[in-house]
């Protein structure tokens, strides 16, 4: 089944053209990592999914719905999480959890702490329900968002950059929760800097630049043998800062 | 002994108006400044240019000078108010002013973060305001608000410029009629009391939304 179409959807930002007839499909259960350089447009094309941003031209589907015409039912198919977490620090984890199905779905108090309750436990954080954002660490914070976003049921999850403002010993336990969201066949798009997790999880990897996605293919191709220049350069500048940072 | 409890009587009595003036206010301009800080966020750019103007007035103009235009001016071109109306209106209006920027700068300091979570969570603006936003805005105005609060005991004094029957006036007419220096102090211990209640109360506040941050 077809989970995403975008057919050249175009975005400026005044006269910066941030998208540029970007057009792709996603299937149901894939993982698709989208790297590049940044200001390629990649943090933007999940703004553009979701409706953070508005489109200046082409279309958009979610699960054959266009969001033009039907966004907000189109939107709610989807989950995002954010680069800088975003949880709201008046409302304790659980309530960070139980917020959206109680004031968006209205479902009833019991069964959403009991939902909520399962998604803290899969994401290693049943006990930390009564804790306010502050008192949590980036990683758990990350967790808790991620578990927020799926406590609307979505079947696609958006992830924008979800470690780039973490510690680097605290990257390994969110890109775990999202190995195993991964292997429960929940469609996602990832944009990250993590080439291993790219490499390892996805099962195609956009590489954007300039607005374009200039290659969509298998991870092996991508990191094995990149046809072009530009993914070479880029991947050897990447490899090299990630060697650097790790000394 | 007697006579402090007579005064202090005396000017208790007065201090009714003072109260009544300090309730119906702080209700009211709150409101008016959360209605006032909402609009001046909101995308209509003609209510944005009036709110402007309404604030940059009353912030701008002496408090007392908007009493006797109310109470002396208004009359002029025959609109005729009782004292303790034209005191409230005036108050009200400029208290309002105050609280529209303090609100309005609340809601801006929340990161945008906040809203993109909200929408993508399905939230709709209202949604997001009373149950993300507004609730956050609270905590971070608190201390404006409670300088507020204080100020506005201070200038419920001014009422008395207009012949309201107020604590402070109440307080004058015992040291004309007594030649003592006392009701001014039992004034100033007034003033005192209701101003410790009120940091009291905002101290309490603040502590019950530290909870979280």
């Amino acid at each position: 089944m077809e989970m995403i179409r975008a057919e050249k959807i175009n975005k400026s930002f005044g006269k910066l053209k941030v998208l540029n007839d970007v057009s792709f499909e996603v299937q149901q259960g894939e993982v698709i990592s989208v790297i590049g350089p940044s200001g390629s447009g990649k943090s933007t094309l999940l703004r553009c999914l979701i409706g953070l941003e508005e489109i200046n031209g082409g279309e958009i589907f979610v699960e054959g719905i266009s969001t033009e015409k039907e966004g907000k039912k189109a939107f709610r198919k989807m989950g995002m999480v954010f680069q800088g977490f975003n949880l709201f620090p008046h409302k304790t984890v659980l309530e960070n959890l139980t917020e959206a199905p109680l004031i968006v779905k209205k479902e009833d108090r019991k069964t959403a702490v009991q939902k909520a309750r399962t998604l803290l436990k899969k994401v290693g954080l049943g006990d930390k329900e009564d804790s306010y954002p502050s008192q949590l660490s980036g990683g758990q914070k990350q967790r808790v968002a991620i578990a927020r976003a799926m406590s609307m049921e979505p079947d696609i999850m958006l992830f924008d950059e979800p470690t780039s403002s973490l510690d680097p010993e605290l990257v390994g336990e969110v890109l775990s929760v999202i190995r195993d969201l991964a292997e429960d066949k929940i469609t996602m798009m990832v944009v990250t800097h993590e080439m291993g997790f790219a490499r390892d999880v996805s099962d195609r990897v956009f590489f954007m630049d300039h607005g374009k996605i200039i290659s969509d293919t298998v991870p092996e191709k991508i990191f094995v043998n990149p046809e072009s220049e530009r993914i070479q350069a880029f991947l050897t500048k990447i490899l090299n800062e990630n060697r650097g940072s790790h000394q | 002994m007697d006579y402090i409890l007579n005064v202090s009587s005396y000017i208790l009595e007065g201090s009714i108006v003072t109260f009544k003036l300090y309730i119906i206010t702080a209700v009211f301009s709150v409101l008016l400044g959360v209605l006032g800080a909402l609009g001046k966020i909101s995308k209509f750019k003609f209510l944005q240019t009036i709110l402007g103007i309404y604030t940059w007035i009353f912030r701008g103009t002496p408090l007392l000078l908007q009493l006797f235009f109310a109470y002396y001016g208004l009359p002029v071109i025959g609109i005729t108010l009782q004292p303790f109306p034209a005191a409230v209106l005036t108050f009200i209006i400029n208290y309002a002013a105050y609280f529209t920027e303090i609100f309005r700068a609340g809601i801006e300091s929340i990161d945008k973060g906040q809203y993109e979570a909200a929408q993508v969570l399905g939230l709709n603006y209202r949604q997001t305001m009373t149950r993300i936003i507004i609730p956050q805005t609270i905590k971070r105005v608190l201390p404006p608000t409670s300088n507020e609060a204080i100020n506005l005991v201070k200038d419920s004094a001014l009422v008395a410029a207009i012949g309201l029957g107020d604590l402070l006036r109440a307080a004058k007419v015992a040291v004309t009629r007594d030649f003592s220096i006392v009701p001014f102090i039992i004034a100033a211990v007034f003033y005192l009391l209701i101003s410790s209640v009120i940091v009291t109360v905002f101290r309490k506040l603040e502590q019950k939304y530290s909870v979280y941050e």
